[in-house]
């Protein structure tokens, strides 16, 4: 115990999941009302216990670019929500230190009826910036949207690609020291999409702690150091990408 | 605790925006917009002015005025408590998407009520002004009895927002609640003119000593009830602190239940 505690003062960690186990309730049936709930009290089996995440320990160090790969319902994405404190879990500990944005899901909290320029100061403002720092960051967030003509017409009008492209460069010129980020390189077209590569990249250059998750082995290589193999809701395999990623298609294919 | 305040100050800017979007949002697309703010509590008394005088056989003199001191404190209380009970739902799609500090929801829900009540505190000064009952040193109590309302909405705010989340049928129980209560709150009658046996019902009533507060100010224009008046506030502070731990333990919860 003692031990632990020690390693958790340590500051080199950015991100320290301890023994986290997840369990939803899936309700076949969801009772909100009293009367409901009453009723449900009566019968059981309405609801089925799932356990997604059993057992999971990770220690990422500050500057580490990791990549979480895994096949669909192995726990990736609640691994990511977990981290971001959007959900709780059962049991165990995840400790995050430094600013940390989540690009789970883009243009959260965009108002369709406001224009872009404002939608950029609400959504910067729901990942924790002051007015005076969304000021400063407002030009380069505009100049990497590539939206400059559009960015004073209402968010409505703009087409899916473009607002994806005003969420994403929002989110990414938040300047968080953890990085969070879900199957992101899949945003706006091909050339928009090699500019987030780039950005990835300099972002690790700069000592940001990434997490991906993402089913395209390519970019793990070229982005990642670390990669962990969920399956079935424990690690299966942690360590240098290339390894994990051979193991891992040789494992699915 | 300090990282609690430490984590709200750093999202003031969200707090702002909210705030700022519920209360532009609330007229939004009305013809009279702002106007509203005014003319809503003007009605609701024209209404309260006519009807009551001619139900309860003798009424306090000014009646106006008596009764804009309890209606406008009570429609910010009701509002902001059954506005409270919607917030997570309403913002259900974003509490499932991105972390904040969930307590900014009932939070800003509460500040932009308050808001709109020191809009309305000037229909009470106008009254007040026209009337010849004239404004007088009192006037400087009024943040408290302001404080004291404030804190016991945010107490209130962070229970039933969170309870709500879970519990969706409280939305229509609190509803009910509040009109009854609002019998039992003396809005429409002097605290004093009730009879005894059903006295403690009215001691037991927060909004009580909120409104009688209001009520020393601009109508009977004396010293309010300080003593009691500081008792609420410390009473509500550890309501506030008891609240907010309800709603932590809650809030872990909420994108799983929404």
């Amino acid at each position: 115990m003692r031990l632990r505690m020690k390693e958790e003062k340590e500051p080199e960690y950015n991100i320290i999941v301890d023994d986290v186990y997840k369990t939803f309730n899936v309700y076949l049936d969801k009772a909100n009302t009293i009367k409901e709930k009453l009723l449900f009290l009566f019968s059981r089996n309405r609801k089925e216990k799932r356990e997604v995440l059993k057992g999971i320990n990770v220690k990422i160090k500050k500057g580490e670019v990791v990549a979480l790969i895994g096949t669909n319902g192995s726990g990736k994405s609640t691994l990511l929500k977990l981290l971001t404190k959007i959900i709780y879990p059962n049991k165990g500990k995840i400790e995050t230190e430094g600013k940390l944005t989540s690009l789970l899901e883009l243009g959260a909290g965009f108002h369709p009826d406001f224009s872009g320029r404002e939608n950029i100061y609400f959504n910067a403002s729901i990942f924790g910036l002051t007015r005076k720092e969304i000021d400063e960051r407002l030009e380069d967030i505009i100049e990497f949207s590539e939206l400059r003509d559009y960015i004073d017409n209402p968010v409505r009008t703009y087409s899916s690609g473009m607002y994806m492209r005003l969420a994403f460069s929002v989110a990414i010129n938040v300047d968080a020291d953890i990085l969070l980020i879900d199957e992101i390189l899949s945003v706006g077209d091909e050339h928009f999409q090699n500019k987030c590569f780039d950005k990835m990249l300099e972002l690790k250059e700069q000592g940001k702690t990434m997490v991906f998750v993402t089913h395209s082995m390519g970019s793990v290589r070229k982005l990642c150091d670390r990669t962990i193999w969920l399956c079935e809701g424990k690690i299966k395999m942690d360590g240098n990408t290339n390894e994990v990623v051979d193991e891992y298609i040789k494992a699915t294919s | 605790m300090f990282k609690v305040f430490k984590n709200l100050y750093n999202y003031r800017e969200l707090l702002k925006t909210n705030v700022k979007k519920e209360i532009r949002g609330k007229y939004k697309n009305s013809f009279l917009g702002v106007l509203w703010s005014f003319l809503n509590p003007l009605l609701q008394i024209a209404v309260y002015a006519i009807v009551f005088p001619l139900i309860l056989k003798n009424t306090q003199e000014n009646y106006v005025i008596f009764l804009c001191c309890g209606l406008i404190p009570w429609t910010f209380f009701s509002t902001a408590i059954s506005r409270s009970s919607f917030t997570m739902v309403e913002n259900g799609n974003i509490l499932k998407k991105v972390y904040f500090p969930r307590e900014i929801l009932p939070i800003s829900v509460v500040t932009s009520e308050a808001v709109n009540f020191l809009i309305s505190t000037i229909i009470i000064l106008a009254f007040v002004l026209f009337s010849g009952l004239g404004i007088t040193k009192y006037v400087l109590l009024y943040p408290i009895v302001f404080l004291a309302q404030y804190l016991l909405l945010l107490a209130i705010s962070f229970v039933v927002s969170s309870i709500c989340v879970y519990v969706r049928d409280l939305q229509h129980f609190i509803g009910i609640f509040l009109q009854l209560l609002f019998y039992a709150t003396p809005i429409v009658y002097a605290a004093d003119t009730i009879p005894t046996e059903f006295a403690w019902i009215l001691k037991l009533n927060p909004m009580t000593y909120v409104i009688n507060g209001y009520r020393d100010i601009f109508y009977n224009q004396t010293m309010p009830d300080v003593t009691s008046l500081l008792i609420l506030i410390g009473a509500v502070i550890v309501a506030i602190v008891v609240g907010y731990i309800i709603f932590n333990k809650l809030q872990k919860g909420f994108a799983e239940e929404l």
